[in-house]
């Protein structure tokens, strides 16, 4: 979103004068006035209330102040003063409606190399004139741009009931609030959840038969070790970072069938993030490679298919316009600061940021990275046909993944207009995350200081960022509640303590996603059921102190993923070529699906996948009777369940054991009395029931969920 | 009148929620009985509502609000605004009277001139904010911020279903507007209140509702099956229940539904092609005639955005008179055909039919670059701006407050757009500081502390 532009309303007193009747003065008054007064005050005066660029021209001082772009004139200093250079249509073309003459132009240069004699007062009027004015010490106080630390234990009546350090923050704020945390969920309950969180998938039929032994720590622990060190494990998380930074394999738009702007190959940057995380590649690792791989190690050429994060963005129509390149910048901006840092740089494009410490400088600096690097299609091996300057002649052959060109800075695009230059700004940090006026990147494009900015200790917000948004995956709801917008207007933390913590405990753990995961997964906050009870309902409805666990819905890729686990049917295999998820033949993880900004599976659609044009700060939930008939009526659906009942079939005897097993496969736990007495009279009431009932189980609520 | 809050916590606490109740038939009931948490209060004179949303923001000194003295004032700056045009800017076309009641309107509504009496015009519209996503949420949900429930999701709160076969609450949009799907969010109101959302960019029946039957099963194998799921779904909530698996419950119920009704409602090509003329055949046309068969069949709230590949086609900050003429001669023609439609089938007196965008434009001119000089456009505009409601219980033949003489602010008989919803509320039934939600220790309301029943625009019964 731009924000509006900050004003700001000096009241610039009279000041006395001694007007001097020289020879200048007589040449200001005979050729200068009588031009500005007929073609630039309409727009450029306190006359109007309209003061384009906020640049006044009807005092001496107004017009050396300048506006936006600057001042518009330095006495004898011709070459920085912006009006020739706008008179002359050098920069911006002023007037707009026709070129003044040259002989007038020559008298204005003139002028100004005399020393611009101007005998003109300021009028105390009250004029507008726009200026940043971001007080970025004042800014860097606000909690989010405070390094975070690590806390005293808070001491509570709850110490038996904790378990991990994490437990001991919500135990604190639960006593502070009167509220008991709940019991330890029921093994079943347990084991199901864990493997959903931590893989995506149902669990093991081996552990669900000794699932009772999750009761036991040694066996608990186990699982969770086992879960976080299988392959599902980085297939999984991969969807969170797939989200952030919009993976797709095409674009929004298509000319004719011309593809040369898709990316056949997208799905080479989305094995290597399911690798890394499988891997345990430290966070601020997988962030400097996926920003400056090329840079950071120039001899690993295999590493670069990471610089998909930006290689992947979207490639928006006409884009060799300045507009359009503008745009993109844009996009890149957004992913990395909304994405990595939970701040909306973005919007201050044409602006200064309306809320937050982030001055339209500060957005130049870090486009001017993105100005600095071109999108590009690397051959995948000597033996691909290439066009000029070494790229892939078909994307089909080709890594898609940035390269350096000529550094530039950008100079600040007044009001986003890319026709209206106001000063440069040198390639460079956001200055509220420096602890003084940041330095200027100084090696090419600046990618790998940039990412080092990101990463480094001393950065308040990257860790924040990356484990509020574990956090709510795991838990089913972020410590701040905007995980996307840590700035003014986004939420404040319910746990702020335990943030900062967590924060700094993953960095001093090596950045470590899956230590992370464990940390948390090992919590009593974690282990606690999702049952409701009234004290807690009538303390705390929405569960931010999470005196119980959520229910968590499960995401399409989960729910297609159990769907064809149950059925015996998930391929395991690792990494590999998108597919289209809605073909029953397909049997492959959901992670793995085509996705299309042109045309988004209506599959992925319909259960809120969300839109790859942009970053997704958190998935929406909805539920609607057209997923429904999804769930009753699609051929995916209809013939998973048919798969599964023939497997129930040959693998039980009789329809006894053939609920219990169907209950084992799709909710990982036995059927209760009135579920089994259910399932038995209902595949007795007719012939061939087995498959409606099969069909039933997978389409509701038990499979649905994890409590 | 029954406290909804008590009675959910009751069926939820009680261990029973649905658990406790038999099968099917009971089911149905309850269903209805749920969804009408709240009203009516007193008798609807709107039984059913749909809003025609001009996404981008139509221009009032265009379209239903002349301001001769633009011309007079053509080219001067607006006092004290910042502005990047060349000053106030007369419309171009022409307004005339219409219908025995002389509404105003300009030449760009020939159709809906026919339509005059029928017409409320409000000419005094003003919202908070200058800005599409929240002005978009304002006028949906009553808060700018993204987190509250909209305008029909309260309706179908309060009301209920006509007809359990279909959604009580519809929206019909191709593509996404800005802002998305938040614009037709229940957010913490129960999951079924939220729109079903139908993508109208193409009209076939396939296209608009997937998988609306069962490749092999008979309806009474489907339906017997649904008792299946239905009754294990309430197995599980005898453990533990709450709204969210309440809503998953009457979703499954009413996609069940659907099948035997929505593939005949939906599908607009079973209109006689005389119909498809008087509508046109743009997207938003057909929009609107998918909307009158929905609300024939006790669809309560249908949203029909107008959109295309421009998300805000209405947003013409340049050559906005050639826009205009585009966008409403089309507009025009769906409308009328509706309001005409409902009105020769009965129901327009029943029905709220209502039209605008999220603020207005401005008076004054705006010109973005040179190139533009030639087609001026007009930005936004949020303190003064028109609508129109019509058939419902609203007073036909009305023009309804005023803008100064130059069209910037409303001032005289001023409608907030907080005012607008109460009235929209009052009209069906439900008094507005009554429709309550309960939600993390507070009661919300759609008009939050605001709002006032617009009482001058709405019949007096004759009776």
């Amino acid at each position: 979103m731009r924000v509006a532009v900050t004003l700001c309303i000096l009241t610039v007193m009279a000041q006395t004068s001694i007007v001097q009747a020289d020879e200048q003065t007589d040449f200001f008054e005979r050729k200068i006035r009588p031009i500005l007064v007929e073609h630039c005050y309409d727009c450029h005066s306190s006359e109007g209330a309209d003061i384009e660029g906020g640049l006044r021209l009807d005092s001496r001082d107004a017009m050396r102040r300048g506006g936006e772009s600057g001042p518009a004139v330095m006495p004898k200093q011709v070459d920085k003063s912006l009006l020739v250079s706008a008179i002359k249509y050098e920069s911006i073309k002023m007037p707009p409606e026709h070129k003044l003459s040259d002989e007038i132009v020559e008298d204005f240069v003139k002028w100004i190399q005399l020393g611009a004699a101007d005998p003109r007062e300021e009028s105390s009027v009250p004029a507008e004139v726009v200026h940043s004015e971001i007080d970025y010490d004042l800014g860097r106080q606000f909690w989010s741009f405070q390094k975070p630390e690590r806390h005293p234990l808070p001491y509570h009546d709850w110490m038996d009931w904790c378990r991990t350090e994490t437990d001991h923050f919500v135990a604190s704020s639960l006593r502070t609030n009167g509220i008991s945390p709940s019991p330890t969920a029921a093994p079943n309950i347990l084991l199901r959840r864990l493997s959903f969180d931590l893989t995506g998938l149902p669990p093991s039929r081996e552990w669900v038969t000794r699932v009772e032994r999750l009761a036991e720590e040694d066996d608990y622990t186990q699982a969770v070790d086992e879960l976080i060190g299988s392959a599902s494990f980085g297939e999984h998380w991969s969807r969170l970072w797939l989200d952030i930074m919009r993976f797709a394999d095409d674009q929004a738009h298509i000319v004719g069938s011309n593809e040369e702007l898709f990316f056949p190959n997208s799905f080479l940057y989305r094995n290597w993030v399911i690798d890394a995380l499988n891997r345990d590649m430290p966070f601020n690792q997988f962030i400097e490679l996926q920003l400056a791989a090329d840079l950071a190690t120039p001899e690993d050429k295999d590493d670069d298919v990471a610089l998909g994060l930006m290689g992947l963005g979207p490639k928006y129509y006409r884009r060799s316009s300045p507009e359009v390149i503008a745009d993109e910048w844009e996009d890149r901006v957004d992913i990395l600061s909304r994405g990595l840092l939970g701040l909306t740089v973005a919007c201050a494009r044409c602006h200064d940021h309306k809320y937050d410490p982030i001055g339209t400088a500060d957005y130049y600096a870090i486009a001017g990275v993105f100005a600095s690097v071109e999108m590009f299609n690397r051959p995948l091996d000597a033996d691909r046909e290439t066009k000029n300057k070494g790229e892939a002649k078909n994307p089909r052959d080709a890594m898609h993944i940035l390269r350096e060109t000529e550094p530039v800075d950008l100079a600040i695009m007044v009001r986003g207009d890319v026709n209206r230059k106001g000063p440069v700004v040198p390639k460079r940090f956001l200055t509220v995350l420096s602890s003084s006026e940041p330095e200027a990147f100084q090696n090419g494009s600046g990618r790998l200081e940039l990412a080092k900015s990101i990463t480094s200790p001393d950065n308040p917000l990257t860790a924040r960022v990356f484990v509020n948004r574990v956090w709510a995956k795991m838990i089913g709801r972020p410590l701040v509640g905007t995980p996307s917008n840590f700035g003014k207007l986004g939420d404040t933390p319910s746990h702020p303590e335990l943030l900062d913590d967590l924060a700094v405990r993953f960095t001093e753990h090596g950045w470590s996603l899956k230590w992370l995961c464990r940390e948390i997964a090992m919590s009593a906050t974690y282990r606690q059921t999702s049952q409701t009870n009234e004290p807690g309902l009538d303390a705390d409805e929405e569960n931010r102190l999470l005196w119980r666990m959520n229910r968590k819905r499960l995401s399409i890729e989960q729910l297609r993923d159990s769907m064809l686990a149950a059925a015996g049917k998930l391929d395991a295999d690792v990494g590999g070529h998108s597919i289209d998820p809605s073909d029953p033949e397909t049997r492959r993880r959901t992670i793995y699906s085509q996705v299309s900004r042109l045309k988004l599976n209506p599959m992925l659609a319909l259960f809120d996948y969300p839109d790859p044009n942009v970053h997704s700060e958190r998935r929406a939930t909805t539920t609607t009777p057209t997923q429904k008939l999804f769930l009753l009526n699609s051929p995916f659906v209809v013939k998973t369940a048919a798969i599964l009942t023939e497997r129930l079939k040959e693998e039980t005897d009789g329809n006894e054991e053939l609920v219990e097993q169907a209950y084992l496969l799709l909710f990982s736990r036995k059927p209760t009395t009135d579920e089994r007495q259910l399932g038995i009279e209902y595949l007795a009431s007719a012939d061939d029931q087995k498959k409606k009932y099969v069909h039933a189980l997978m389409v509701g609520n038990g499979m649905l969920f994890v409590d | 009148m029954t406290n909804s809050i008590d009675r959910r916590k009751m069926l939820q606490r009680a261990g029973g929620g649905f658990g406790i109740l038999p099968l099917a038939g009971m089911f149905q009931q309850q269903c209805k009985a749920e969804g009408s948490s709240q009203g009516p209060h007193f008798p609807a004179k709107a039984k059913r509502v749909i809003f025609l949303f001009m996404n981008g923001a139509p221009s009032h000194v265009d379209t239903f609000d002349p301001k001769p003295k633009l011309t007079e004032y053509e080219g001067q700056l607006p006092e004290g605004m910042k502005t990047r045009g060349n000053g106030y800017m007369p419309s171009p076309f022409r307004f005339a009277p219409h219908g025995e009641s002389g509404v105003i309107m300009s030449e760009l509504f020939p159709q809906l001139a026919t339509c005059a009496d029928d017409l409320c015009v409000i000419r005094s519209m003003h919202t908070d904010t200058p800005n599409h996503e929240p002005g978009l949420l304002l006028m949906h949900s009553g808060s700018q911020q993204p987190t509250r429930p909209c305008l029909g999701s309260w309706a179908s709160y309060g009301l209920g279903t006509e007809n359990e076969n279909l959604p009580a609450f519809v929206a019909l949009c191709p593509g996404m507007p800005v802002v998305g799907p938040q614009l037709w969010s229940a957010a913490f109101l129960p999951g079924n209140h939220q729109a079903m959302s139908v993508n109208t960019s193409d009209m076939k029946l396939d296209s608009l509702v997937a998988h609306l039957k069962h490749p092999s099963l008979s309806r009474s194998e489907q339906r017997e099956q649904l008792d299946l799921i239905q009754h294990l779904n309430r197995l599980q909530l005898q453990s533990s229940s709450d709204d969210e698996l309440n809503a998953h419950i009457r979703s499954m119920e009413l996609a069940y539904q659907m099948q035997s009704e929505a593939s005949e409602a939906f599908d607009v090509s079973n209109e006689p092609q005389s119909v498809h003329d008087r509508y046109g055949n743009s997207t938003f046309a057909q929009s609107c005639l998918l909307g009158r068969r929905l609300l024939e069949r006790g669809v309560r709230f249908v949203q029909v955005y107008y959109v295309d590949k421009n998300k805000q086609p209405w947003d013409t900050h340049t050559d906005n008179d050639n826009k205009h003429r585009t966008l409403c001669a089309d507009s025009d023609k769906a409308t009328a055909a509706l309001l005409m439609d409902l009105k020769e089938r009965g129901m327009l007196e029943d029905t709220l039919v209502i039209w605008g965008g999220e603020f207005g434009r401005t008076p004054y001119s705006q010109i973005n670059n040179d190139k533009n000089k030639a087609k001026p456009g007009r930005d936004h505009h949020a303190t003064g701006f028109s609508m129109f409601l019509a058939g419902g219980g609203v007073r036909g033949g009305m023009m309804y407050g005023q803008t100064d003489e130059l069209g910037m602010h409303a001032i005289e008989d001023r409608v907030h757009v907080h005012d607008l919803h109460a009235t929209i509320l009052h009209l069906m039934g439900i008094e507005h500081t009554r429709l309550t939600y309960r939600y993390s220790g507070r009661d919300f309301r759609l008009t939050d502390v605001h709002g006032r029943v617009v009482s001058d625009i709405i019949q007096t019964n004759t009776t």
